[in-house]
């Protein structure tokens, strides 16, 4: 291999090929191991068809051998995915329609004789609002007779997280920084409540599945019955029907009403997005952070030729904010669980499979509105930490600074003892003006907050 | 043909898909079955409806 091709650091499990960087374009590398699986997926039709369903990443075969290698078969070309996140960044909506569409995609190779020899969380990537495919060499050509390989592992990265969430209301996201590589059948099982048991294809799928592994090892040498195509089109069926029928058990957390509150008005709220917007429309961007977005309120005022990361730490609200999203068409906001005091952090094999979510990318703007209170008050960051932060994550910042006189702060100070004699305007203003240039600074009305518009200092 | 196994299956895998694809066939067979007797004293249910005892199970 030429010295300054290297194969990704999250792509070298698969014998099959790899993906790489050259001059700062994302190519895979298909070898001739796979060359028989590879042209089955285009002379079937079945690439095509999953492309045009926008299940599938979209991809152009390049015509030229970058690497030097030997075993070289096809250089691809796929499509730009403009911000990358895993499962444990998603809300129980998004894993649900992962799930759905890996299931779906493995329905559809079974009819053109492939199958999905991998079915996990971190082959999907949400590109324009929808799940899809990333890793074009997970197809395999399908024999009559063999069992589907993925099955286990579909089962841990995506159905026993969706139960677990649905039937103890245990968030997607934790479960899965926890068990990146899938829950395990036996904890699932051990977890649920006994009326999952009751339920004969969770009962299938989960309680029998955990029964079953490692002690039918044995018996797999002498039996004869064969797993057929059509056995497998009936697991596939019945974990979609399961998956379809899942929903979040409802619960109102402290946030995702946090607008239809009284405390503040809504007077407030509208004067707020008027001033959001006009101050966007100021300026030249093409991606945005919105830090503690709630529901998205103000990520839906930007533009939508830009691609905005929506973020909050509530995945109820990340959840209805996908929702939103994918009702509405709104293809250009990607929302995604995220505390900003514990942001997912580097993960896998020598901790550069995955990234750490803030070394991803920087960002042209970043929205930081009604959020500083909590950041200072609830989790003790100071101003100056909190300017650094900002001055790292994005180039232009829409900030709205909440002082003590606010009623949200004033609760947050009621029953703990104010140690925060630094928490002033002022001294807002001396931490941020370390990093930034004042742009604009605007009251907001009906309320004591302020909007500061910044601009980072090179 | 031979596999390229670059993921385990899991131990015994084979035969739990035999065994779970077996007890889904069944499940599947009564279910269609208890749909076409109730197609005889329900006319035309709702499409919706038909999805929710679906997804129940």
């Amino acid at each position: 291999m030429s010295q300054s091709i290297k194969p990704h650091a999250a792509s070298f499990r698969d014998p099959s090929g790899f993906i790489y960087e050259k001059d700062g374009t994302i190519y895979r590398f298909v070898s001739s191991a796979y060359q028989l699986h590879y042209d089955l997926l285009k002379s079937s039709g079945l690439a095509d068809e999953l492309i045009k369903q926008k299940k599938l990443l979209a991809f152009t075969e390049i015509n030229e051998n970058h690497t030097g290698r030997a075993d070289w078969h096809k250089t691809l070309q796929p499509q730009f995915i403009p911000f990358l996140s895993y499962a444990w960044e998603w809300s129980f909506e998004q894993l649900k329609d992962a799930a759905l569409t890996t299931l779906s995609i493995c329905s559809s190779s079974l009819k053109k004789g492939m199958i999905l020899k991998d079915a996990t969380h971190t082959n999907i990537q949400f590109v324009n609002g929808k799940p899809k495919l990333i890793d074009t060499l997970s197809f395999e050509q399908y024999a009559e007779g063999e069992q589907w390989i993925a099955y286990r592992q579909f089962c841990e990265c995506f159905l026993n997280p969706l139960l677990l969430a649905a039937y103890k209301g245990i968030e997607v996201s934790k479960l899965l920084l926890s068990y990146p590589d899938g829950v395990p059948a036996a904890l699932t099982a051990d977890l649920l409540p006994f009326k999952t048991k009751l339920k004969p294809v969770i009962y299938l799928h989960v309680h029998l599945h955990a029964n079953l592994s490692g002690k039918a090892g044995k018996a797999t040498s002498t039996q004869t019955k064969k797993v057929t195509k059509k056995n497998i089109e009936l697991i596939i069926e019945s974990l979609h029907d399961c998956i379809t029928g899942l929903t979040l058990p409802v619960k109102q957390t402290t946030w995702n009403n946090y607008y239809d509150e009284t405390i503040l008005s809504d007077q407030y709220l509208s004067e707020k997005k008027k001033l959001v917007a006009a101050l966007l429309s100021e300026m030249s961007y093409e991606t945005v952070i919105d830090l503690g977005a709630n529901e998205g309120e103000f990520s839906l005022l930007c533009k939508k030729e830009a691609q905005v990361v929506a973020t909050d730490f509530d995945s109820a609200c990340i959840n209805s904010l996908y929702h939103k999203v994918k009702n509405e068409k709104l293809q250009h906001i990607l929302p995604l669980v995220v505390d900003l005091t514990y942001p997912s952090p580097a993960m896998g094999w020598m901790n550069d499979e995955r990234s750490a979510f803030f070394k991803r990318r920087k960002f042209d703007v970043g929205l930081a509105l009604a959020l500083i209170h909590h950041l200072a008050i609830e989790k003790n960051i100071s101003f100056d930490q909190l300017a650094f932060f900002f001055a790292e994550v994005c180039n232009e910042l829409i900030i709205e600074f909440v002082p003590k006189t606010d009623p949200k702060v004033a609760a947050m100070l009621k029953w703990r003892k104010d140690i925060f004699e630094h928490y002033t305007e002022v001294e807002f203003e001396q931490s941020f003006e370390q990093y930034f240039f004042l742009k604009k600074k605007v009251p907001v009305p009906h309320s004591d907050r302020t909007l500061y518009h910044y601009q980072k200092k090179q | 043909m031979m596999q390229l196994l670059y993921l385990d299956p899991g131990s015994g895998s084979y035969l739990i898909q035999v065994i779970i694809a077996g007890a889904l066939a069944v499940l599947f067979y009564f279910k269609n079955t208890w749909n076409w007797i109730k197609s005889f004293f329900i006319k035309a249910p709702p499409k919706n409806e038909e999805e929710k005892n679906e997804s129940i199970d």
